[in-house]
Order: C-alpha cells, then structure tokens, then sequence
C-alpha cells in the first residue's frame, strides 16, 4: 500500500514540464515566513512503516543538534548538516525546478540561507526536516515563479461554497493515520490530486488550470475552496 | 491552533501560500503580510505543518560535490565576487582563496578533502599513491589531485569554475627542466582526469603541478597563457 501523498502525486501526471532555461536569479527579500512561524510540525522520518525512502535521514534529533550549532556559526556543523540533507534538498529542488542547473543554483542558495536563519529554528515548532525542505521549497517555487507573469488579474476573492464529499473519492483513497491523508480523502479525487500536485511539483495556478482543462479563476476557485475543506477537516 | 477563526479568505490565502500556486507579486505581499501578522504568519505556519506529510514525494538526490564547495566559498570566502559566476578570473582566484580559508577555519583542511578522494564509491579499493596539494601563495590547499597508478587517472576534487566565465583552468605538470604539459582542464564539479601512459610516467613524488586560467576550452597555444593560480607538488599518499 503506497501513501496517499504518492499515489496522488504519481497520477496527476505533473512530472514532464519543462521550466525552460532563463537563469534570472531573483534577489531574494530575505523575509523569513518561518521563524517562529511553523506550529506543532510532527516528525514525519524515521517512523511508520512507509516512510522507507527517508530511513536514511539522520534522526530529528541529530539534525536539531546540527542546525542549532549552525546558528552558533559551527562549519563542522554546517558542513555535517549539508551531508546529512542536502540529497533530501537537492530532490525537491530537482522536483520543482526540473532542471539540473538550476537545482544547483537554487541549493546554494538554499544553504545560504539556512546559515542564515539557522538561528530562526525552533525546535518543538517544526520538524528540523520539514523546516529544511521549506526552504528548498520556498527557493526553487521563487526561482521558477521569478520567469513566469510576476501578477495575474484573478477575479475578485473567489467565492467559498460548502459542498458535500463525494463518497466515491473517499473510498478511492487508501486509508493512512496521517491528518492530513485523512482530510484529502474527504475531497474529489481530482481536487486532492490538484493539492498534493501543487504542493509537491510547485504548480503555478496556470499551470493547474491548464492540465484541467478549466479557465485560471475556475481553477482557483476548486483550489480555495478545498483547501478550506482541509483546513475545516484539520481543524476538527 | 485558532485557525479555525480566521477567515476563509485568509486560510485560503494562507494555503494558497505554502502551495506555492500564486504568481510572484502576491507571494511577496503574503510575505510582507507574515512579517507583521502574527496570527496569519500562525496560519501559515499551520499549513506548512500539516502539508510537511507530503514532502515524502520528493525523492533524495545527491547533489554534485562542486555544490557544497560553491556554498561555503560563498558563505566563507569573504569574497563577494566569489558568488557571481560572472565575476571573471578573479572570482575564481578568491574562490581559491576563500576555500581555502575555510577549510583551515574549520577543520575541512587536507584529511577532509583527502577523505572524499578515498571515499570515491566508483573505486574504493584503489587509494591514490600520489597526492598533491595545490594552493594559492600565502594559503594552504585549495584543490587535490590525487593519482591511481592503477587506473592512471588522476582524481581532481574540489574544483568550480563558471562556463560562463568563458574561462577554464588547466592543470600542468611544471618538469625541473623544459616546457609545462598540460594534464587537462579541471572538471567543474572534481572528477578524473584520464591521462596517456607518457605522461603518466612523468608523474613521481616530487612533480610540480600548476592550475592556470586559460580561455574557455584551454589554452590555444599549448603552454599555459594565464595567471597560474594554484601551485604544489606531488607526494607519497
């Protein structure tokens, strides 16, 4: 049984787009939007039985220890943490950016960065994982969004309607303990498959509304309001 | 988590965010909204907690090592142009330079680089007999090659230069007596230099070695036509 996230992610067939290769390096507005600012992160590595592909990753424990020495200006540390994460770092930079030298440019900024605002860790907020991969995360989403129209004239705020789960959807869903799994199941297929695309290959709005094949406000429209079906469900 | 009481808009708004799915406009005017709310910047905080599950789907890659070296030249280097691969030549001699540095700093000197040459997963069996050092004057190590007499190649690690330099740097051996011979252009990111068994031969304990900026390709005339900027001699490993 594979995990939700996976299976999502495999079939919304997001996996060939070319980012092309203008290599305009946006000069990044170092805003930290997660110092302090990650709640209540639960260690996803190292435990479960289907987290196989990560068992490589040193403990949370270890890497807390190394991003904290980090922040004190250790570069044995720094140098450590670098070895121990940056494969995990340089897949989701590989993954959003679709491009190798690209990927490349975007973990050095990466690790700048994480020198840089090691101190803005806190541990117990965030997972030390979760907060490294948002900033690879952050990174390479900035670097692809920097070539693509800065702003879209989106009708106003969409509306939020309610709408009742599709049963057919929830059953299609493999049943996993994880929140966040349980709360996809409980929308359409398709609008799980286009939040866990979004998250994982750094989808543009344009980008999802083209593979659906709906107008760019009708896309936001399904997205928005899924995400507050999520945030309702993760709520309870 | 009061993130039940915000808004739809802002939970939406928020998701939107972590996503990634918005154009680059509002992606900074979120950013700029985090910096000054923290309830919204909690919000955010939220989801990227809660969509953290998914970062499973990303699949480690190890990156090429040229990487690492280019981050902490730029993080410790204290050289500025050494970030800007269009900095020229001289982003490459402080890029020497600011490795250097740091792996004095830190530790990183001579048995870390030394490590990594042994630690070749394509041929661990085989450590390299001859080893040298190349530095800058007035700094230490800033490059290793290292040779396998079983192969005959010679291992080079680190090294970084840019394409876009339209510049390369070329390896010589420098003989006691008559001209330099080119051994190749160093890999950007380290690797091997595979070498004809004549000279090969004139590899020995003692060799002189030199890493010089040469146009893009090499230098057109044979002999080194640049600065040399990296000198050391070969020693038993």
């Amino acid at each position: 049984m594979c995990n939700p996230g996976r299976c999502l992610a495999a079939n919304t067939g997001f996996f060939n787009l070319d980012s092309g290769k203008a290599d305009i390096f946006r000069d990044a507005l170092v805003i930290d939007p997660l110092a302090g600012a990650i709640a209540g992160a639960q260690n996803h590595y190292g435990h479960g039985p289907e987290v196989g592909v990560v068992a490589d990753v040193m403990s949370e424990q270890t890497l807390q220890g190394l991003i904290g020495k980090t922040a004190l200006g250790d570069r044995a540390a720094f140098a450590s943490l670098y070895d121990e994460t940056s494969a995990k770092l340089f897949g989701v930079c590989l993954r959003i950016l679709k491009d190798r030298a690209q990927a490349e440019d975007a973990m050095q900024e990466v690790y700048v960065r994480i020198w840089r605002r090691a101190g803005s860790f806190r541990a117990g907020q965030a997972s030390a994982m979760a907060w490294l991969v948002t900033i690879a995360r952050n990174q390479s989403i900035d670097m692809i969004r920097s070539k693509q129209p800065a702003s879209i004239e989106f009708d106003d705020a969409p509306e939020i309607a309610d709408e009742a789960p599709d049963p057919e959807a929830q059953a299609a869903l493999s049943a996993e303990g994880r929140r966040i799994d349980a709360c996809l199941k409980e929308l359409d297929a398709d609008r799980a498959a286009a939040v866990v695309g979004a998250y994982v290959e750094g989808s543009s709005y344009q980008e999802l509304a083209d593979r659906n094949g709906v107008p760019l406000n009708t896309m936001r429209t399904w997205l928005r309001r899924s995400l507050i079906k999520l945030r309702e469900c993760l709520n309870r | 988590m009061s993130a039940g009481a915000h808004s739809n808009d802002d939970n939406a708004l928020a998701g939107e965010y972590v996503l990634g799915v918005l154009p680059a406009d509002m992606r900074r005017q979120v950013e700029q909204r985090i910096a000054v709310d923290p309830d919204f910047a909690a919000l955010v905080g939220s989801w990227q907690s809660d969509l953290s599950a998914l970062d499973e789907a990303y699949t480690p890659e190890t990156p090429p090592r040229g990487v690492k070296a280019r981050i902490e030249a730029q993080l410790f280097a204290g050289a500025p142009g050494a970030a800007q691969p269009a900095g020229g030549l001289w982003a490459s001699l402080a890029f020497w330079r600011g490795l250097t540095a740091a792996a004095i700093a830190t530790s990183l000197g001579l048995a870390a680089f030394t490590f990594v040459v042994s630690e070749r997963p394509s041929d661990p069996a085989a450590a390299p007999a001859l080893v040298a050092e190349l530095g800058a004057p007035g700094s230490s190590v800033g490059l290793v090659a290292a040779l396998d007499p079983a192969s005959g190649a010679l291992q080079v690690t680190p090294a970084a230069f840019s394409p876009e330099d339209a510049r390369a740097l070329e390896l010589w051996l420098v003989p006691g007596e008559g001209a330099p011979v080119s051994l190749g252009l160093v890999p950007g990111d380290g690797g091997q230099l595979v070498l004809d068994e004549s000279i090969r031969n004139r590899l020995s304990a003692g060799a002189l070695l030199a890493v010089s900026v040469e146009p893009e390709g090499g230098s057109p005339t044979g002999a080194p036509t640049g600065p040399v900027v990296l000198s050391g001699a070969l020693a038993e490993n």
